[in-house]
């Protein structure tokens, strides 16, 4: 099927206003939140409802075309990079919140709801969804899916996986099945959904998707401890978990980081303070009282120099934005930088942050961190400037270096931006190539043509074998450009 | 090289008959004591076509139908070690045939323990893992996928694979742990998991109430999640005799938050019926019962898992209203929405031939149409052989079943792993 | 009947009022405009709509382009996305703050401005929601002021298209004009040709854009001219100068009355020169720019010579544009530096008040007010405290937040005319957001959120009082009853 072929069978699933195929517009989407790499799609379709989503997927299924899946856009790991003879099904018209069963605590939501929507629809009931991406205000839930969203409170709560309970899903040939039990526990089978969630929309595209939502703890308390130094601060994380305490967030922001937070949101950071660290304490009150004494003893001991208690909702808020605002906000104090985003575990905290610097100061180039450092979940932020000569390449070499640091003490390439565009060829780096191979295998179970978001995630394009039944040489595999698994 | 040539080497052995999965006898076990033994194993069965059953306590061996076949048995109690506690870090890595309490044991010292409390008592975590086992507990820490961090998983021909790792956020690749969970050994055989921990709690206390019928039950669970209240768990047992029953609400944490807790639990359940805070002994007591399931006699059980606020429906489906209609001991997860029932037959009541075995196949396919309506499922999880013959053990498996197929195609081409032990026949 | 109440006395006046002030003549517009229901129908569907087949190489010329600089303080993290009232409506990226900067972007690196790249522009309703929700400090603002003033120099917009627009500018920045109007507007008002017009469909038929129009004219009271000094009551904190504005002084005079005297009583003198003009406002935020200048400069020149502190604005749209003279004249030698010390004297009236803090006692006022931040204050001057603390003063009021209050509620100085479908969307969805709050009476600071409202409620079959905030504090300082603001 030629292009104009194709923009005429879509046209007929979704209208002529859900279908963009002018350069200028297919440029808008030629890249989501991580703009390093760029690739124009041949069309773009805005689906309204899962039946024009299931029917643009079948299409491009007849037609032997690969689609990308996109919510808002606002990836870092170039998941949602179009691919440049595809189709780009872009979910931010499914917006509608289809139920809210505050008795089965669940919310039956289409992709394209924004994650901080959904918590407003039953904050009014005492209700919230719990997983918090920093860009909670404007990353859709369908793109949490895809990457398994953490966030500030996934210390204690955990990530998107395990808020998911539910999923409609159009597999790339068009199928539409339903993963998870929804409202009820334990359904039969294989955890799909598991498999799914974080899958980075390699395996299919959500549809439909049940949420779990959370009664809002009876009581929250926020701290904002100032350190001389990270060092100084990592060493209250550990004495925080050591005492038995787990709280809804823990996280850190270095002097560089707070420069630039202070210049987006003036949340007025202590002067002069080497590190700072957010702590944030909910559940019922008597446990909440007890153990924030302890936390604020714990700080002291570590010897935080000055600690700030959020008096009310909106210094609590303000306390948020800065660190919530921190990645965006070193735009302010330097023209270029690359987020990175490793894990290590908890404990190898300082050595790494040392061995960040190390690396940094060998290049000339400043790196700002934030991070959740309840878990171990560093994200340096490279600075650099583009026009400078080889900056750039510097940077990119640092980012790496970084990511090898975190490998050595046993940790991972990413903690919640997942691996997409950016970071597949280091997948190889964490996991060996029986480990790959038999990833490969639920993708072929899913999508044995290779035909949802090709190109991320795997480092070297695979074709599944044609097991069952008789095998026939894919065009790919003859013009050596794949191998088959 | 096949397996007669590992029993030379003392890896394989015959089977005297006697070792049954489910009234299938294995012709050989093997008991490998490392993940580079189980992966030779499993290429010698792969070389010999055998068909391959994991079992580490063998507590959920019932579990699922009789498989086809089961020429090998894989014993995973070789692979016990707790190969790192990282207690800073809240996480450790064992051997897949550790058993829970000694891995519990092992944690104890840090003040951290695996939240995980399925009621079997020679569970291994393998096992654990492979049955998506489960207490009371989940209410507050959840099951297995949320627990688990990283996998080392032996396949079909031999292939030994890594998905996540040691840290507790990760999304390098696919989260193949949750792919693995509950999956009953077809997919693969789990040699090594990765757990995240939490802290062993210092304090508890315990609220019951006597509960008079399923309306009851269902508004003082309704209660409780409307509540700030924030319970470990929340188990309701009613025995053979029926109704009244009893709900017990644990709290755990500190013991100042533990008692205002209780306190004010008490108070609010105490608007619903006779509700009290358990005094010390009686606390002990009702920690010591949770979760436990009088299977042991019953000739069959099943579990019931239904959306959380159908749970009085669920009761008066399962239960009755009044008079129990020979049904045993029933023990639900309230504010979950697990039910877990005991057949009234006791074990041997139902041989093959007795005009009560078309009736609890009645019974079980009337009950599964009925939590299907209110959008749950029903799982027969203990049954003799001619009764699972009888009654799909795991009911209507959706419209992702095709999907399931592929997946175990692709980890298992030649269906050798538990054949037809799983969900439609898998 | 369409033709007569579409066209038929306004071409006069157009023309008379026209050759009054020594603009040049209309070019004969009107008679264009509507002349055949079905031609101007399609010409009037929207700005830049793709009839013209145009594209335009290289897309911006060297003429004050969007600097690349401030394209580059964008790091694409979307997080202006929900706020911005064109994505909530379409979720299209293109239609996106994220999406027009990178329009811009590709239009400096070589991409035409093309038909659709024009349509994207024009579609921002330039409410700076955007800014608001920008981590990066991204100054959208003056991307897209300069991005219009190279559309509307350079992009051969449609005849009809054109013509509208010309018809807008030669209208509304212009007092007496508009006064022109206001004869005849009163009579089709008075002789309710317009409501049987509407029950009848009529207006339905009319080209969108002239319906808009329509039905955006307030009902039309007294004229209350402001006197040229009112003296401060009591002793004089400052001499303030004030503009009054050319659709605040026409259709809503007695908001400058209001706002005079609430100035006089806490203590300031009031100084409204008779021969000030329109500001520039509408021209500067539609991208004309050699228009907005010369609005400009004749503003600076008036309140320079009339010695004041400060100049003080009741209108958002007004305000903010006047905070931005010293960038719109950075390249005029003579007005570079006065313009931006003019802008450093301009105050929003609730920005002046709380800055001096009342004088004159308020009287209590027991009513719940809905406060409606207008884009150009909140998002534009930041003014988002001020207007509350001022109401939250007066004892008794009652003050109720809107939900999704970042969102435009459409008006957006002339784009309720330009793009009247939107416009309406957005309008709808304010009334009902409005609505929700419960309150008896929504107070704003900017006559066309005040217009756009009104409009919205009405098409629900709702009436709810309205008022500006100096009508408000007026009330609240002559203790009149409250029923003077709830039953209009």
């Amino acid at each position: 099927m030629d292009r104009q072929a194709l923009i005429r069978r879509l046209e007929e699933i979704v209208g002529p206003q859900g279908v963009i195929s002018e350069r200028n517009q297919l440029r808008t989407y030629e890249c989501d939140g991580l703009a390093n790499f760029r690739v124009i799609p041949s069309v773009v379709v805005l689906p309204e409802t899962a039946e024009q989503a299931q029917g643009t997927v079948r299409a491009c299924y007849e037609a032997g075309v690969p689609f990308v899946a996109r919510g808002s856009g606002t990836g870092l790991s170039g998941g949602a990079l179009p691919v440049s003879d595809g189709v780009l099904i872009v979910l931010a018209r499914m917006r509608r919140i289809h139920e809210v069963d505050l008795d089965n605590q669940r919310a039956v939501v289409e992709p394209g709801v924004l994650n901080l929507q959904v918590t407003k629809e039953v904050a009014g009931d005492g209700f919230y969804y719990a997983p918090d991406p920093s860009s909670q205000q404007v990353c859709s839930i369908g793109g949490n899916v895809a990457e398994n969203s953490g966030g500030a409170h996934c210390l204690k709560y955990g990530f998107t996986t395990n808020h998911v309970t539910g999923l409609e899903v159009v597999l790339p040939d068009g199928e539409l099945v339903h993963l998870g039990g929804g409202k009820a526990p334990d359904p039969p089978g294989y955890d799909l959904l598991g498999a799914f969630v974080g899958s980075e929309g390699t395996l299919g595209i959500a549809t439909t998707v049940t949420l779990r939502l959370l009664r809002k703890p009876e009581a929250v308390r926020t701290l904002l401890a100032a350190f001389e130094g990270t060092d100084q601060a990592g060493d209250a994380v550990s004495k925080i978990i050591a005492a038995g305490i787990v709280p809804a967030a823990i996280e850190m922001m270095d002097a560089l980081a707070m420069e630039a937070a202070e210049a987006a949101v003036h949340v007025h950071y202590p002067e002069g303070a080497g590190a700072v660290l957010v702590v944030e304490l909910d559940g019922p009150e008597a446990e909440v009282a007890h153990q924030f004494d302890e936390v604020e003893r714990l700080c002291q001991e570590a010897g935080s120099t000055t600690i700030q208690i959020a008096e009310d909702d909106d210094q609590r808020a303000l306390f948020w934005k800065g660190r919530k605002s921190a990645f965006a906000a070193v735009g302010r104090i330097s023209p270029d930088y690359y987020v990175q985003d490793g894990v290590i575990p908890r404990t190898s905290l300082p050595g790494v942050l040392r061995r960040i610097n190390e690396l940094a100061d060998e290049r000339g180039l400043r790196v700002a961190n934030v991070f959740h450092a309840g878990d171990g979940n560093l994200h340096p932020l490279v600075l650099y400037d583009g026009e400078v000569e080889g900056q750039e390449e510097r940077a990119e070499e640092l980012a790496a270096e970084i990511l090898y640091a975190c490998l050595d003490h046993g940790g991972s390439i990413t903690g919640e931006h997942g691996v997409g565009f950016d970071k597949k060829q280091y997948l190889p780096k964490q996991f060996s190539a029986e480990d790959l191979d038999t990833m490969q295998l639920v993708r072929c179970a899913f999508d044995p043509d290779g035909r949802a978001n090709p190109g991320k995630v795997f480092p070297t394009p695979r074709l599944c074998g044609e097991r069952p039944g008789p095998r026939r040489v894919h065009p790919a595999e003859q013009a050596g450009l794949a191998e088959v698994f | 090289m096949g397996v007669q040539d590992l029993e030379r080497g003392g890896l394989v052995e015959t089977a005297d008959g006697s070792y049954e999965v489910d009234g299938v006898a294995a012709r050989f076990l093997a008991r490998p004591r490392s993940v580079s033994e189980a992966s030779q194993v499993l290429r010698a069965a792969a070389a010999d076509g055998l068909a391959v059953t994991f079992a580490g306590g063998g507590s959920k061996l019932g579990l699922g139908n009789p498989p086809e076949r089961a020429d090998l048995v894989v014993l995973t109690g070789g692979l016990g070690q707790v190969l790192e506690h990282a207690a800073g870090d809240l996480v450790v890595r064992a051997q897949a045939g550790v058993r829970l309490a000694d891995l519990q044991a092992t944690l104890a010292p840090a003040g951290q323990w695996l939240a995980l409390d399925p009621p079997e008592p020679r569970a291994t975590v393998g096992g654990v893992v492979a049955a998506n086992a489960s207490g009371p507990r989940r209410l507050r820490y959840g099951t297995v996928r949320d627990l688990i961090i990283g996998i080392t998983v032996v396949l079909a021909d031999g292939t030994v694979a890594h998905a996540g790792g040691k840290v507790v956020k990760n999304v390098a690749g696919y989260d193949l742990a949750k792919l693995f969970c509950g999956s009953l050994g077809t997919l693969g055989m789990i040699a090594e998991v990765i757990f995240r921990l939490h802290p062993r709690p210092a304090s508890s206390a315990v609220v019951t109430l006597q509960v008079e019928g399923s309306g009851q039950a269902r508004q003082a669970v309704g209660r409780l999640l409307r509540s700030t209240l924030e319970p470990s768990a929340v188990e309701l047992v009613v025995d053979e005799w029926g109704w009244p029953g009893r709900l017990t609400v644990v709290f755990e944490g500190i013991a100042p938050g533990v008692e205002a807790q209780a306190a004010t639990a008490a108070e609010l359940l105490g608007r619903v019926g006779e509700a009290a805070v358990a005094g010390p002994g009686q606390t002990e007591a009702a920690l010591s019962q949770l979760g436990a399931l009088p299977f042991e006699k019953a000739e069959y059980a099943l579990k019931a898992a239904f959306p959380p606020a159908e749970l009085a429906g669920v009761l008066d489906d399962l239960v009755g209203r009044g008079q129990r209609r020979g049904g045993g001991p029933v023990s639900a997860h309230a504010a979950t929405g697990v039910l877990w029932m005991a057949s009234g037959a006791r074990e041997g009541d139902l041989p093959a031939d007795s005009p009560a075995v078309p009736w609890a196949v009645r019974e079980i396919t009337e009950a599964r149409k009925r939590l299907a309506a209110r959008g749950g499922s029903l799982v027969v999880v203990k049954a003799p052989p001619h009764l699972k013959r009888e009654v799909d053990v795991w009911g209507p498996p959706g419209d992702a079943i095709g999907l399931m197929r592929r997946v175990k195609e692709r980890f298992d081409p030649d269906r050798r792993l538990s054949p037809g032990r799983f969900v439609g026949g898998i | 009947m369409t033709e007569q109440t579409g066209q038929g006395p306004e071409p006069a006046h157009e023309r008379a009022s026209a050759t009054q002030v020594g603009a040049r003549g209309p070019e004969g517009l009107p008679d264009e405009v509507g002349a055949d229901p079905g031609q101007a129908d399609r010409a009037t569907e929207g700005a830049g709509r793709p009839e013209a087949g145009v594209a335009v190489l290289p897309a911006f010329d060297d003429h004050h382009p969007p600097e690349q600089e401030l394209i580059d303080d964008c790091v694409h993290c979307g997080f202006c996305l929900p706020t911005c009232p064109t994505y909530v409506l379409w979720g299209e990226e293109m239609d996106s703050p994220r999406g027009r900067i990178y329009l811009m972007e590709i239009g400096r690196q070589g991409e035409p401005l093309n038909d659709e790249m024009v349509r994207h522009f024009d579609q921002c309703l330039g409410c700076m929601a955007c800014v608001t929700a920008c981590p990066s400090g991204v100054q959208y603002g003056k991307l897209i002021e300069a991005t219009r003033q190279q559309v509307e120099r350079r992009y051969p917009r449609s005849r009809r298209d054109r013509a509208f627009r010309a018809l807008i500018f030669r209208l509304f920045p212009y007092p007496r004009r508009l006064r022109l109007l206001r004869g005849p507007l009163r009579l089709y008002q008075r002789s309710r040709l317009g409501t049987l017009a509407r029950r009848a469909g009529l207006l339905d038929r009319l080209p969108k854009r002239l319906s808009a129009m329509e039905r955006l004219v307030p009902d039309l009271g007294r004229l209350e001219p402001v006197p040229e000094v009112t003296p401060a009551d009591g002793p004089r904190r400052r001499r303030v100068g004030m503009l009054t504005g050319c659709v605040q002084r026409v259709f809503f005079p007695q908001v400058n009355a209001a706002t005079a005297r609430v100035l006089a009583a806490d203590g300031c003198e009031v100084v409204a020169p008779a021969g000030q003009g329109c500001c520039g406002a509408l021209s500067l935020h539609a991208g004309r720019e050699a228009e907005a200048q010369a609005f400009a400069r004749s503003a600076i020149d008036t309140f320079e010579a009339a010695g004041v502190d400060q100049v003080v604005v009741n209108a958002a749209g007004c305000g903010s544009a006047m905070k931005e003279y010293g960038h719109l004249l950075r390249d005029d030698l003579a007005y570079a530096d006065r313009a931006k010390a003019f802008s450093d004297k301009v105050r929003d009236l609730s920005e002046l008040l709380v800055e001096l803090g009342p004088v004159a006692p308020r009287h209590p006022l027991p009513i719940k007010v809905a406060w409606h931040d207008a884009c150009h204050l909140g998002h534009a001057q930041g003014i988002r405290t001020q207007p509350r603390t001022a109401l939250r003063a007066i004892p008794g009021l009652e003050l109720r937040e809107i939900p999704e209050a970042e969102i435009c509620c459409g008006s957006a100085g002339i784009y309720n005319l330009v793009e009247p479908e939107p416009a309406t969307e957005l309008g709808d969805r304010k009334a009902a957001n409005v609505l929700t709050t419960g309150a008896d009476l929504l107070v704003t600071s900017n006559p066309g959120c005040l217009l756009q409202l009104r409009n919205a409620l009405e098409r629900r079959g709702q009436r709810l009082p309205m008022a500006h905030v100096a009508e408000v504090l007026d009330a609240a300082v002559r203790g009149t009853q409250p029923s003077s603001l709830l039953d209009r």
